[in-house]
């Protein structure tokens, strides 16, 4: 419509335009990385340690004992199962590594290969070698550190020394089987895992379980699924992991409030931008608008030929903040930002991140900009717009 | 919207109406019981010396000003009783507006400028791009419709803005000082499209003008002195 004429282009939108594209892009791609950070961090943490949800034999996390076993833990890994969660039981013990002249305190888990590959993905984070097989009984997985402050590699040898259940010095010669990539701080260090019954033997144990990982599916309130998994185990103690790494849960959810806060602050910038590129128009244009008062144009109208004015302009940043945003989101969820290039290793609560930060692709990480964008535009017009509306066609047609 | 007034062809009605402009601690009194009727097809010059209150009057009649009191009835309607949004319909449907200057958005072409009043009261496109083309016909400007106003005379300009006036059948045209902006041969041209306009279409014009070679050739002229009906005469 020739209307469209009545606003010229000018340098001033073109910068209101690029300013708001600019903005759109930022919280896209910030978005991106920042929901690509949260579920990098909840798949290290839930995904490859600790699961969502922990359940332990009673006191066993204030003082833990090798003696202090859920007795029958295949039972409760059914029972969780018909309830639909994925479940696995897991055994924990202290113990001593040697290898040559070096020695380093460790942490052993005994694990049911099968089972456990339900819960945790740990299997694919070996970097060299391979993750446990019950045909090889005497094969360990230990963490990347520990490999090195042992000096050894996959395929050496390997003492445990532990304190049997029995009374006796627990020993027993290993082979390196697979060594794994860094996730968490304590693995990395010290951890060994072994195979459910080589653990069982090496302890002289019957037979239970210190430790019972769960699974969440990603459409369940977590808590309301720890009350189940509760019910379904009494006496023993159910913890969240939330609850077991508080630290972390808090970290997220600031990391959240974070991304809520930048916004506002990208946000605010556009809309004093637009607040004043929009009256400086206005006042431009005061005699257009005098004019079209005087012969008849109601102030509603007048309100309405401003906010679709910044409607219009925040349309072409939109489509041109999406279509810019797809070479960068396609750039980023693949190639990521490396952070070890800009710091080293990145570590939080002792969890080990992947030091390659990637965006993810979703409907959210355009939605929550682009929303933001709009209901911000809409506002920030609506002052000057009803400014435009109250001006008064005689003095406005006298003005220079 | 029937009443005795409108039987009787009165377009424009002031009664006893004064104006005061405040600024400051500065009060300008303007109008000082102003009366004046103005009837259907009526060919009306307004004139009087500089700051006798004929910018005052038009502004008043057309409803872009108050009063201070006394009453400005337009078809018998009151505009002391009228809102904001009635006002701009009253404006809109019933008031053409010719003004001394800035009376075309440069940005947009003759077409669009003459077209604006039935833009702002939605007329569809069809009838809208006929009623144009009659009327910057009925102007003299059926070739210039796509120029811009600053590839317009004064007076080409001052053309587009009566068509734009007389689009939507006004009941009167008001226009301050038309000519006052062009030379006095297209000031008279100007005088001349709009006899003729009054004359074959009724036009209703109430316009003021310092032009005295234009007063000579009008019909009624009013003289405004101190705000006040210093004379209202017809020939
Ligand atoms: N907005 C205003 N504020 C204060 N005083 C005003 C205002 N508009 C007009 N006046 C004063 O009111 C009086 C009448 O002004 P008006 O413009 O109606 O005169 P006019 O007859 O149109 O004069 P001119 O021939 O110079 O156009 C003048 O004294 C003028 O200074
Ligand atoms: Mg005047």
């Amino acid at each position: 419509m020739a209307w469209r004429n009545l606003w010229r282009y000018g340098r001033r939108t073109v910068t209101t335009i690029a300013a708001m594209t600019l903005a759109l892009l930022t919280l896209i791609v910030w978005t991106s990385f920042v929901q690509g950070f949260l579920r990098d961090l909840e798949t290290t943490i839930v995904e490859v340690e600790i699961g969502d949800v922990q359940v332990y034999p009673p006191d066993y996390r204030t003082q833990p004992s090798i003696f202090d076993r859920i007795g029958t833990p295949t039972e409760l890994v059914d029972t969780l199962g018909a309830m639909g969660f994925e479940a696995s039981a897991r055994l924990l013990g202290g113990g001593l590594a040697a290898a040559g002249e070096a020695s380093a305190g460790v942490s052993l888990r005994g694990v049911e290969t099968e089972q456990d590959a339900r819960v945790s993905v740990v299997y694919d984070r070996v970097a060299q070698g391979s993750w446990l097989d019950p045909s090889d009984p005497t094969g360990v997985v230990i963490g990347g550190r520990l490999a090195r402050t042992l000096d050894v590699g996959v395929g050496d040898e390997l003492v445990l020394l532990g304190q049997a259940t029995d009374g006796s010095i627990a020993n027993g010669l290993y082979s390196v089987r697979g060594i794994l990539a860094p996730f968490s701080e304590a693995t990395d260090r010290g951890g060994v895992f072994l195979v459910r019954q080589a653990f069982l033997d090496f302890f002289v144990l019957p037979g239970g379980a210190h430790q019972v990982v769960v699974r969440n599916a990603a459409d369940q309130p977590l808590e309301a699924s720890a009350a189940r998994i509760r019910a379904a185990a009494p006496g023993l103690d159910v913890l969240t992991w939330r609850e077991l790494f508080p630290t972390l849960a808090t970290m997220i959810d600031s990391v959240e409030s974070t991304m809520y806060i930048l916004f506002f602050i990208v946000y605010l910038a556009i809309a004093i931008l637009l607040i004043n590129a929009t009256l400086m128009a206005v006042f431009e244009r005061i005699k257009e608008l005098g004019l079209l008062k005087a012969v008849g144009l109601s102030p509603a109208r007048v309100v309405w030929l401003i906010l679709w004015e910044g409607l219009f302009q925040a349309a072409l940043a939109a489509a041109a903040g999406l279509i810019l945003s797809v070479p960068l989101l396609f750039y980023f969820t693949r190639v990521g930002i490396d952070l070890a290039a800009l710091g080293g290793q990145i570590s939080i609560s002792g969890i080990g991140m992947d030091p390659y930060m990637r965006g993810v692709v979703n409907p959210t990480i355009f939605v929550g900009p682009l929303s933001a964008m709009f209901v911000i535009v809409l506002l920030s017009m609506l002052y000057p717009a009803l400014k435009a509306a109250r001006i008064k066609p005689v003095e406005a047609m006298r003005h220079q | 919207m029937t009443n005795g007034q409108r039987q009787d062809g009165t377009v424009v009605a002031l009664r006893d109406v004064t104006k005061l402009y405040q600024q400051g601690s500065l009060e300008v009194q303007a109008l000082r019981g102003l009366d004046l009727t103005v009837r259907k097809g009526e060919f009306t010059a307004l004139i009087g010396p500089s700051g006798s209150g004929k910018t005052t009057t038009l502004n008043l009649i057309g409803g872009l000003d108050s009063p201070t009191s006394g009453s400005v009835r337009v078809e018998g309607v009151d505009l002391g009783t009228l809102n904001r949004k009635q006002l701009s319909r009253l404006r809109r449907d019933r008031i053409g507006f010719v003004f001394q200057s800035y009376n075309l958005i440069p940005v947009l072409t003759a077409y669009e400028n003459a077209e604006m009043v039935m833009w702002v009261q939605g007329v569809p496109v069809a009838d809208r791009r006929k009623r144009v083309m009659d009327l910057l016909n009925a102007v003299g400007l059926e070739g210039l419709k796509d120029r811009k106003p600053t590839e317009l005379s004064g007076g080409q300009q001052q053309r587009v803005a009566i068509a734009r006036a007389i689009a939507s059948d006004p009941a009167v045209v008001l226009a301050d000082e038309p000519t006052a902006n062009v030379d006095s041969e297209t000031a008279e041209t100007l005088i001349s499209l709009m006899e003729t306009l009054n004359r074959d279409r009724g036009v209703t014009f109430l316009f003021s003008t310092h032009d005295h070679r234009v007063v000579e050739r009008v019909k009624r002229v009013v003289r405004l002195v101190d705000g006040r009906v210093d004379s209202d005469e017809a020939r």
